[in-house]
C-alpha cells in the first residue's frame, strides 16, 4: 500500500490580481495514481501555465493544494506522522529543471551526496559512504574522478542534472517526481539524461512522473502519457496510442503544431492567436527554456 | 539577381589561449531580396557567429579575420558591412538591418512598458515619426497578433510567446531590408512556436523584408524557408531550394542531418 502515489480530486488556486474573481486555478480537480510497482514511465505534458509544475509541488508536499488530497500509501502526506513524512521524503524525490539552481556554489558538489548519506543513514563509514557515492556516480555515468571535489560552477549542465540523479540513485525511491529536468540540455546530454531514467525504471524499480512541455522527449521515453491544459488533465493513456490517435482537440492541437520537416506539408491552416492568449494569461512569469530537443 | 547581402569568403575566429579557434570558414553565401534564408546546422556549427559577425556584433575574443560582406539596403548605397563604423553603422541598425535575438527573455527592459522600448527604436533612428507613434504601435503590435493593451504592460506581464512577438514588432518597425532571426522559436512551446513561425511568414508578406531565420530545428526550416543553407564546423556545405536540400540533398551531411530528424511515430535513436 506504500508504493502508491495518488491524487484525488486536487485543485490548487493562486490569489491573482486582475482576474474576475480574484484568483486563477492553476491546478482544477486532477485525480491520477502512479504506482510503484510494476515500475512505470507517466509523462505529464502541457504548456507553460498549464499547471504542470504545480502539479510537482503538489506531488512533493512543498504546496498544499487548495482542495482535494495528495495520499502516499493511502494516506494523505499532509497528515502523516513524523516517521511516515520521512519515509515519504525518502521514497518520493524530486529533481527540478535548473540544474545550476540546486546547488550552494560555495559547497563542493560532493555535499549533496554526502547529505544524503548522512540524513538518510545510508553508510556507517566515511569508505563505506564514498564507495556507495561512487557507485551510484557510475551508474549515471559519471566519472567519479571527473566530478567530486569540484565546485558546481565547474560542471556542466548536464553533469550537474547527472549529480541529482546519483542522488536518487543513492537513496533507490519508489518514485522520482522530474518537472522538466532536460529542458535545459542540450540535445545529446539530453538523450543521456532520457536513458538514465530508463535504467532506473528497469533495473531499480522506479516509477517516474516526467513533466515536460516537449512531446518529443515524452514520444523517447513511451511508457503512459497524460495531456493537461489549463488545469485539466484532458487525454491520458498510453503514449502510442494518444500521439497516433489523439481523441482531444487540444492534444490534436498540440501534435499539428509540431513543425514537420517536410517542405511539402507545410501547415495551411492558421492557429487562432487568441486561443493560445488565453493560455498566455495564465503566465505572467515564464520560465525560460532554452533549446528544443533534436532528440 | 537582387541580392540584399552578398557574403564572401568571410571568416571567423575566437582566440583562446590554446589558439585560435575558427568558428567561421570562408563562408560565400548571396541573400535575395523578399526571400526566407534559413541557416540550419547543429550546436557549434557557427550559425550563430555566422549572424553576429554579419550584424557587426561580435564581440571579443571573437574577430573577423577575412571576407567581405556586402549590403544593397534599397536606397542607399551598398556598403561592406564589415568596413563601416560608428555613426554610419549606427544608421544602417534598425532602419535597414535589424536582429531578432535568441532568448527574447532577456532582450527587453524590465522597467520599461512595451510601448516606450518601441518608441526608444523609433525615436532614435527615425525622429521624423514622433507624431505617427500612438498610430504606429498599435499597428505594428496587432501585425504579429497582439492587442494594443500590450503596449501599457511591462516585460514581466507577458510570456514568453508574447515578448518574443514584442521583438518581432519592434525588429520590424522602421522597416528594413534585413531582419536577422537568431533561433526565434527555440525556448517556446509548440503552439507558440507555431505563432511566431506564422507572424514570421506575415511579416515576409506584408512587410516584404528578408528573413535570414537561423535554427537547428529542421521542422522550423521546412515549414518557413525558401532557401535553406546547412552549416557544419563553420563551413557552409550546402545551400539550396527548400524543396531540393530536404528531398534530394546533395552533400552527406544533410543527408545525414536530414535523416536524424526525429518524427513522432518513429523512435529516435
Amino acid at each position: 500500500m506504500k508504493s502508491e502515489l495518488e491524487l484525488r480530486g486536487v485543485q490548487q488556486r493562486f490569489h491573482a490580481r486582475g482576474v474576475a474573481d480574484g484568483y486563477v486555478t492553476a491546478v482544477d480537480d486532477v485525480s491520477f495514481k502512479l504506482l510503484a510497482s510494476p515500475p512505470q514511465i507517466v509523462s505529464l505534458v502541457g504548456q507553460s501555465g498549464s499547471g504542470k509544475s504545480t502539479i510537482a509541488r503538489n506531488v512533493l508536499g512543498l504546496q498544499k493544494p487548495t482542495a482535494g488530497s495528495v495520499l502516499y500509501g493511502g494516506k494523505d502526506i499532509f497528515k502523516l506522522s513524523r516517521s511516515e513524512y520521512d519515509a515519504y521524503r525518502r521514497d518520493v524525490q524530486p529533481v527540478f529543471q535548473d540544474p545550476y539552481a540546486i546547488f550552494n556554489p560555495f559547497y563542493r558538489v560532493d555535499r549533496v551526496l554526502w547529505k544524503a548519506v548522512k540524513k538518510f543513514k545510508l553508510a556507517s563509514t566515511r569508505e563505506a559512504g564514498l564507495k556507495l557515492i561512487e557507485e551510484s556516480l557510475q551508474a549515471v555515468r559519471l566519472e567519479p574522478e571527473n566530478v567530486l571535489g569540484r565546485y558546481p560552477h565547474q560542471l556542466s549542465g548536464g553533469q550537474r542534472q547527472r549529480i541529482m540523479l546519483a542522488r536518487v540513485h543513492m537513496l533507490r525511491p519508489s518514485f522520482i517526481i522530474a518537472d522538466e529536468p532536460v529542458s535545459m540540455l542540450d540535445a545529446q546530454v539530453r538523450k543521456h539524461f532520457l536513458d538514465i531514467l530508463l535504467d532506473f525504471q528497469r533495473e531499480h524499480g522506479m516509477t517516474t512522473l516526467f513533466i515536460t512541455h516537449d512531446l518529443s522527449t515524452v514520444y523517447y521515453l513511451g511508457g503512459e502519457v497524460m495531456v493537461i491544459t489549463k488545469g485539466q488533465i484532458v487525454e491520458r493513456g498510453p503514449v502510442a496510442t494518444v500521439m497516433h490517435e489523439p481523441t482531444h482537440p487540444y492534444t490534436k492541437l498540440l501534435l499539428d503544431s509540431i513543425p514537420s520537416p517536410d517542405p511539402d506539408q507545410r501547415w495551411t491552416t492558421r492557429i487562432q492567436v487568441d486561443e493560445l492568449e488565453r493560455l498566455d494569461d495564465n503566465t505572467p512569469a515564464d520560465t525560460t527554456k532554452p533549446e528544443a530537443p533534436v532528440l | 539577381m537582387n541580392n540584399v547581402l552578398e557574403v564572401k569568403g568571410l571568416e571567423v575566429v575566437y582566440s583562446t589561449n590554446r589558439g585560435d579557434v575558427q568558428a567561421v570558414r570562408g563562408i560565400d553565401l548571396d541573400v535575395h531580396r523578399g526571400e526566407i534564408l534559413g541557416i540550419a546546422g547543429e550546436s557549434g556549427s557557427g550559425k550563430s557567429t555566422l549572424a553576429v559577425a554579419l550584424l557587426r556584433l561580435l564581440k571579443a575574443p571573437g574577430k573577423v579575420t577575412g571576407g567581405s560582406v556586402m549590403f544593397h539596403p534599397a536606397g542607399r548605397s551598398p556598403v561592406d558591412l564589415l568596413k563601416v563604423h560608428g555613426e554610419e553603422l549606427r544608421v544602417l541598425r534598425w532602419s535597414a538591418l535589424s536582429y531578432l535575438p535568441q532568448g527574447s527573455m532577456s532582450s527587453l527592459n524590465p522597467v520599461m512598458r512595451v510601448e516606450e522600448q518601441f518608441k526608444d527604436v523609433i525615436l532614435e533612428h527615425a525622429p521624423a515619426r514622433r507624431d505617427s507613434l500612438g498610430e504606429l504601435i498599435p499597428r505594428l503590435l496587432g501585425q504579429v497578433g497582439l492587442e494594443p493593451r500590450v503596449g501599457r504592460m511591462y516585460p514581466h506581464e507577458l510570456s514568453g510567446g508574447m515578448k518574443q512577438r514584442v521583438l518581432m514588432a519592434i525588429a520590424v518597425a522602421l522597416e528594413p531590408d534585413l531582419v536577422i532571426a537568431d533561433e526565434p522559436t527555440t525556448a517556446l512551446d509548440v503552439t507558440i512556436q507555431r505563432v511566431i513561425l506564422q507572424s514570421l511568414a506575415d511579416l515576409r508578406t506584408d512587410f516584404g523584408v528578408t528573413l535570414m531565420v537561423i535554427s537547428h530545428d529542421m521542422g522550423v526550416h521546412a515549414q518557413l524557408a525558401d532557401r535553406v543553407a546547412v552549416m557544419y564546423e563553420g563551413r557552409l556545405v550546402e545551400v539550396g531550394d527548400v524543396r531540393q536540400v530536404f528531398k534530394d540533398p546533395q552533400d552527406p551531411y544533410t543527408r545525414q542531418l536530414i535523416e536524424s530528424i526525429p518524427r513522432l511515430g518513429r523512435k529516435a535513436s
